[in-house]
């Protein structure tokens, strides 16, 4: 049993201007907003209430980001040093020992950001009506475990058990990130009125709000976790710190989003959280007007979008123009970009040849990776082949380290042994007389310093005779060709891991559409055999290992099955990077406390949402 | 005769309208995948394993899946009807979206038009007059160097110079105060706070070859012998300008007046997202990048219809003027 | 009085007996500025073609320690080391230094350490054309390894001055080849338009009106966004040409068939075909030439518009890709505020295309009065 200790208080405070309303009669005291039993937060120092937060956020897809700032909402969270799992909305949980059943309970006197309560029967709704729901949508892998979909059970009012098929160790580690806030999202009392189970007439609702059918009524009025929608509906009750007021959609210029009056934590002095009145969230359409609001002090904290080393002088000459300081996001582990092979590709001479094991090894080596550091990273960073860093207790020294040093003269050995010739002009031929030439894909727009690192790389490799083009293509075609479709030759990814449950270490097992090394080796695996190719004994041994580390709940045993694929995957070594993933840099403004000087940066950790924005506030 | 003409031409415009959203639709069509692909892609981007069954759920939902002439049937029949479809991506009606945009695109497209005109006819009847003088020459220069200099980069630099030397926030159209205010006098003095930037740098380029045309066009009048005539007949300098020659030169302006405005606001597209507008050209940007279909295929749509009401009014305009044209 | 003054020097019967075109080089030769423009024009172009020669160093070779390098000052006399004065090209070598946190990247003279600059040396191999294998440049470093930087480095380290001359080839012909798609397919369906009026006028001017109807940017969007995404760069590069160029020649249709409406009435149109002229011999030896002036102002217009499409769609990243190098690339890797700040010599391209718009502009207007039957310069 896990719980956070809470300790009762005689009297709550609140924030100055709720106060006011309940004294004018206009919202309940604050004793009886807050649940009986409120998480105390004793993190940091105790703040005063006021103020604005302005982070900046792009027109188009940049919903996670507020996801971000408000995060993390599910049952469990990640403490701030992304460690270790603690309760969130619910207050305790309890997991039976072959990690089949999940027991939840809940905070009492929870309530929305309406003031309706909080309790089993919103989870209920959830799992129910929408997860398992094959009307709405099909059933997340998330919520499945040996094949089959989870069951729930509500015990009381402020209890409920999840149950799998199988065991499922990583399932609080889903519950964690961002993507498993599913049971949590959705209250009962207002989504329901969206549903045809539950309303008294969808039809007359639908085309009241100019719907096209009921899912996409649902999904306009009560989001999901990752559309645009979800923070489209000021009318739509969260448990969140703070509230939509202006909403982001399609042609807004700004979200505003206001204190959460029923919002379920406290300080260690009683004080209602957030201390920070409100969130405000200029709509940018291009990250370099946002590098100038930042400069010009228009903007309070930022992270996402301009954390490029790039970057770095100009804010850094400007932090006293505009009032700032810079904190960490460090890496949680692995590279910023890995070089994926594809082992599976459609061409049968690249295939046979990717294939090799003494081709990828001269590749490697023939990798100048102190000059591409010193070049496109800025002299940030380190050679690395992947996986968790030294410090990590998930390390794994041969997956990191082997085959880093840049050795043309081994590497061309290894292509002479490989009885590819070289033609009049020094470039080397396949077996069959064509040239040995293929190209590697990259977004440019994601991560501009890949395509750098990656001009760098052709050149070099141009001196081992290999020639390689670079294709930079818009987001979506890369997506297609490199996740679906399988046209690529090869291409390259991020790939910051450090192997914690939730995470899916798509570089040494393809169990993952970011395997791009092996992609319908991933189909075959994620659609149970029936789609896609199926993979060497190799790859099927290491899947085999991957599903059994999915059902671990015991950590040590669980990183003893990691290591194992690791190990294969080092004698394998499929994939190969250049240089560790670099810590980034975000900038908060001076006055602005309680924001760590170090955080970690990963998606599944949702950066900065467990640093609890809650609890940040101005000092002046 | 002239009735007979403007009817003809109001009549052709109806299929011509079929054609043209005809076209447009293939436009948006023609790129490979559809939007659950770049949805699957985003959603990809942040590490969800993206289910083959869900996609194919809602490209269904979607009607993504049937033949193409019958998305445009449907499509096209909605817009008829006045519904122009939901925005997927935004889980929204399309009508919501578009139309604050369109109002704030047209009002800078006018700001600018109005700038380009007021500054672009003087100085080409400057530099036609006093043709290969310093003058000319200076006013050719900066007029080249407008046009010769990409748009998104004068925005960028002039951002860039007002917030670290001036330390105004020039982004956007609105200070954040203003932002979801309603319309009063204090809003629209803050709008022309924020207007000139856009307006000069999209009217920078455009000034350039509105000087040159009408360069061009005053020369040939200029050298014409109605000119000789009237100059030794003594009339003044200006009056003899004015009266003829100006007039004259400024007909291929009429004919261009039509699409200037629709030209405006599509030109506008890239400096409008480096300086952040709420504008159409962004939203349409984005829709266009995301195969948002039917938010695009709107956008589309209207900025194709401002054109054939240009070009119908500028037609008919031009057989006012030129009575050459109408009798052909 | 004002043909003696264009062809000043030039007896009378020389200047009756003078064909067309020698009379509009004499009145072209008149125009200094066009003169001037047209020789920048044939210097790009000179370039463009010679580019490999001329650049001193490969344009994608990177350097670790040339990161952000400023351009360095060309000097000739210096000082040796036993005291006395030396005369040579060379530059002052520059050292690097970066802020391990804020990376901010500087340069100090390293004094005494001078980089010699040699002509017709050996630099790094290179194929000319992709062909011919050389490796003499006009000019480069007398050290093979050393290098310099007359308009500096860019984020890798790579030099500018020869990425601008290679961006000159892709940029100079891009207008170039477009032009000409335009040009051919404007004056076509515009003369044809224009000439025969009617119905075929009618289904013409429609085709145009639709093509103008539509936004350019999803034009471009839709079609670049559909070419399949393994062509080579070269094959790429024709396509983006040819899409740029679809766009373009619609005003040039129109252009001309203006021009001819207006043109058919004139007298000595109606004197040809009343001669019993062919159509085709009206319209190509009475009318187009009479059209020329028009046709090259708005060519010189279009060339220019042609580079900054170029540069847009490579910012909406859909046109020409690194590593391909043209000045809208170029311009689209300085599009940041940090190369505005730390680097502004990453805006030379930008300079480079207004120096080619100008020039050709001159050019244009200089044809265009020479070409003109009623210019001044000959109406006597």
């Amino acid at each position: 049993m896990v719980a956070v200790p809470a300790i009762a208080y005689a009297e709550f405070k609140e924030a100055p201007d709720l106060a006011a309303k309940a004294n004018a009669g206009e919202l309940p005291s604050v004793t009886e907003r807050l649940p009986a039993d409120p998480e105390v937060l004793d993190l940091g120092s105790v703040g005063q209430y006021g103020g604005e937060l302005r982070f900046g956020l792009r027109g188009s897809s940049d919903h996670n980001h507020i996801l971000r700032m408000v995060s993390p909402q599910g049952l469990v969270r990640w403490d701030p040093q992304y460690t270790e799992l603690i309760p969130n909305i619910a207050k305790s949980y309890d997991v039976n020992d072959d990690a089949t059943e999940f027991t939840f309970t809940l905070h009492d006197g929870m309530k929305w950001s309406d003031g309706e309560p909080f309790t089993a029967d919103d989870i209920l709704f959830n799992i129910n009506d929408l997860v398992l729901n094959e009307d709405y949508a099909p059933t997340p892998p998330r919520y499945m475990a040996g094949g089959e979909p989870l069951t729930i059970e509500k015990i009381d009012d402020l209890t409920v058990k999840f149950t799998f098929a199988a065991p499922y160790g990583d399932f609080l580690a889903e519950l964690a990130s961002p993507l498993g806030q599913h049971p949590v999202l959705y209250a009962k009392h207002y989504c329901s009125q969206f549903h045809p189970d539950h309303a008294d007439d969808i039809a007359a609702v639908i085309s009241e709000n100019n719907a096209a059918d009921w899912q996409n009524l649902f999904q306009q009025k009560c989001g999901d976790i990752e559309i645009p929608s979800r923070w489209g509906n000021p009318d739509r009750p969260t448990l969140d710190p703070w509230v939509v007021v202006e909403p982001y959609t399609g042609g807004a210029t700004r979200v505003v989003m206001d204190r959460n009056p029923y919002f379920w934590q406290v300080d260690s002095e009683g004080h209602q959280l957030p201390y920070i009145d409100r969130l405000v969230a200029p709509i940018a359409q291009d990250a370099e007007s946002l590098v100038l609001q930042i400069i010009g002090g228009n903007i309070d904290f930022a992270l996402r979008h301009i954390d490029a080393p790039a970057n770095r002088p100009v804010l850094a000459q400007n932090r006293e123009a505009g009032d700032y300081k810079f904190f960490e996001a460090r890496p949680v582990g692995g590279v910023n970009m890995v070089i994926n092979l594809n082992l599976a590709s459609k061409n049968p001479d690249l295939r046979a040849l990717f294939n090799e094991r003494d081709f990828r090894v001269a590749l490697s080596h023939g990798i100048n990776r102190e000059e591409i550091i010193e070049t496109a990273l800025l002299g940030q960073g380190q050679p690395w082949q992947g996986g968790p860093f030294e410090d990590h207790p998930n390390y794994h020294e041969r997956l990191a380290t082997q085959f880093l040093e840049h050795n043309p003269d081994r590497a061309n050995a290894l292509l002479d042994g490989l009885g590819l010739e070289r033609g009049s002009d020094g470039s080397r031929q396949m077996a069959n007389g064509e040239p040995l030439r293929f190209s590697i894909d990259v977004i440019p727009t994601l991560a501009p310093e890949q395509v750098d690192m990656l001009e760098m790389i052709s050149r070099q490799w141009a001196d081992l005779g290999v020639q390689m083009d670079v294709n930079p293509m818009e987001r979506t075609f890369f997506y297609e060709r490199t996740s679906n479709s399988n046209d690529h030759d090869a291409a390259v990814w991020g790939a910051a891991v450090s192997f914690v449950p939730g995470e899916i270490p798509q570089q040494i097992v393809p169990v993952h559409h970011d395997s791009r090394w092996g992609i319908p080796w991933s189909h075959w695996y994620n659609s149970g055999g029936t789609e896609g190719e199926e993979p060497p004994e190799s790859v099927k041994a290491r899947m085999a290992l991957y599903d059994q580390a999915k059902a671990t709940a015991d950590p040590a045993k669980r990183l003893a099955i990691i290591h194992e694929i690791a190990d294969i995957a080092a004698d394998e070594f499929e994939v190969f990077a250049v240089s560790k993933a670099t810590p980034r840099f975000g900038i908060v403004k001076n006055d602005l406390r309680n924001v760590p000087e170090s955080m970690p940066r990963s998606w599944y950790y949702a950066t900065p949402g467990p640093t609890l924005p809650q609890i940040w506030f101005w000092d002046n | 005769m002239l009735a007979v003409y403007i009817v003809r031409r109001i009549l052709w415009s109806i299929p011509f309208f079929f054609a043209a959203s005809l076209v447009a639709f293939a436009l948006i069509q023609a790129p490979p995948g559809d939007y659950i692909t770049s949805f699957a892609a985003s959603l990809a981007a942040s590490g969800d394993i993206v289910d083959a069954d869900r996609l194919e759920a809602l490209r269904t939902r979607y009607g993504l899946d049937q033949p193409f002439i019958v998305q445009y049937w449907r499509w096209i029949t909605g817009v008829i009807q006045g519904d122009f479809g939901i925005s997927f991506e935004w889980q929204q009606p399309v009508s919501q979206l578009i139309w604050e945009r369109m109002g704030l695109s047209l009002a800078l497209a006018f700001g600018t038009l109005t700038f380009t005109w007021a500054v672009a006819l003087p100085l080409g009847i400057f530099s036609a007059v006093k043709k290969y003088t310093i003058g000319d020459y200076l006013m050719t220069t900066i007029g080249f160097i407008g046009l010769a200099t990409p748009n998104f980069l004068i925005a960028l630099v002039m951002m860039y110079i007002a917030v670290v030397y001036f330390g105004a926030d020039v982004s956007g159209l609105f200070s954040p105060e203003y932002q979801q205010a309603p319309w009063s006098f204090a809003r629209f003095v803050d709008l022309l706070k924020h207007i000139w930037l856009p307006i000069a740098v999209l009217g920078l380029s455009a000034t350039a070859s509105l000087m040159r045309i009408m360069r061009a066009n005053l020369l040939d009048e200029l050298q014409k012998p109605y000119v000789t005539t009237a100059r030794a007949k003594g009339l003044s300098e200006f009056r003899l300008l004015m009266k003829y020659p100006v007039r004259i030169a400024l007909n291929p302006f009429v004919s261009t007046i039509g699409w200037a405005f629709p030209q405006l606001v599509s030109g506008a597209v890239i400096t409008a997202v480096v300086l952040s507008l709420p504008t159409a050209g962004p939203l349409m940007l984005q829709a266009l990048l995301a195969q948002d279909m039917y938010l695009a295929g709107a956008f589309i749509l209207l900025l194709c219809c401002l054109s054939i009401v240009g070009m119908l009014v500028s037609d008919i305009l031009l057989a006012l003027v030129d009575p050459r044209i109408r009798f052909r | 009085m004002a043909v003696a003054d264009a062809t000043s020097g030039k007896d009378e019967q020389e200047l009756q007996l003078a064909s067309q075109w020698r009379l509009m080089w004499w009145a072209f030769r008149r125009h200094k500025l066009a003169v001037v423009g047209g020789t920048i024009v044939l210097l790009f172009y000179f370039i463009a073609l010679f580019c490999e020669f001329l650049s001193p160093f490969d344009p994608e070779s990177t350097g670790a320690r040339d990161v952000y390098h400023p351009p360095q000052m060309l000097r000739l006399i210096y000082e040796k080391e036993d005291g006395g004065w030396g005369f040579g090209p060379h530059v002052r070598a520059m050292t690097q230094k970066r802020d391990p946190f804020t990376l901010e990247t500087t340069f100090e003279p390293d004094p005494g350490n001078l980089i010699f600059i040699s002509f017709l040396a050996k630099g790094t191999p290179y194929k000319l054309w992709g062909i011919i294998p050389l490796e003499r440049r006009l000019f480069t470093a007398s050290k093979v390894g050393e290098k310099f930087f007359l308009l500096g480095a860019d984020r890798l380290g790579r030099d500018m001055l020869s990425r601008i001359l290679y961006g000159a080839r892709v940029s100079m012909t891009i207008g170039l080849v477009g032009v000409a798609i335009s040009l051919t397919l404007g004056i076509t369906l515009g003369g044809v338009s224009g000439y025969f009026g009617g119905r075929v006028d009618a289904i013409i001017q429609r085709l145009v009106e639709l093509i103008l109807a539509l936004p350019t940017i999803p034009i471009w969007l839709g079609l670049s966004a559909s070419l399949p995404q393994d062509w080579s760069p070269l094959t790429r590069y024709f396509a983006i040409t040819a899409i740029l160029s679809l766009v373009g020649w619609t005003e040039l249709a129109r252009v001309v068939r203006g021009r001819f409406l207006a043109l058919r009435t004139e007298d000595f149109v109606v004197a040809a075909r009343l001669d019993g002229a062919s159509r085709a011999r009206v319209i190509g030896r009475h009318m187009a030439p009479a059209m020329a002036s028009h046709i090259i102002a708005s060519v010189t217009l279009a060339i220019p518009l042609m580079i900054i499409a170029e540069t847009s769609l490579s910012f909406l990243g859909l046109g020409l890709q690194p590593p391909l190098i043209s000045w809208g690339v170029l311009l689209r890797e300085a599009q940041n505020v940090q190369s505005i700040a730390q680097a502004p010599w990453l805006f030379i391209p930008g300079i480079a295309v207004v120096v080619a718009v100008l020039s050709l502009n001159f050019l244009g207007d200089g044809m265009r009065d020479a070409a003109d039957p009623y210019a001044q310069g000959q109406s006597a």
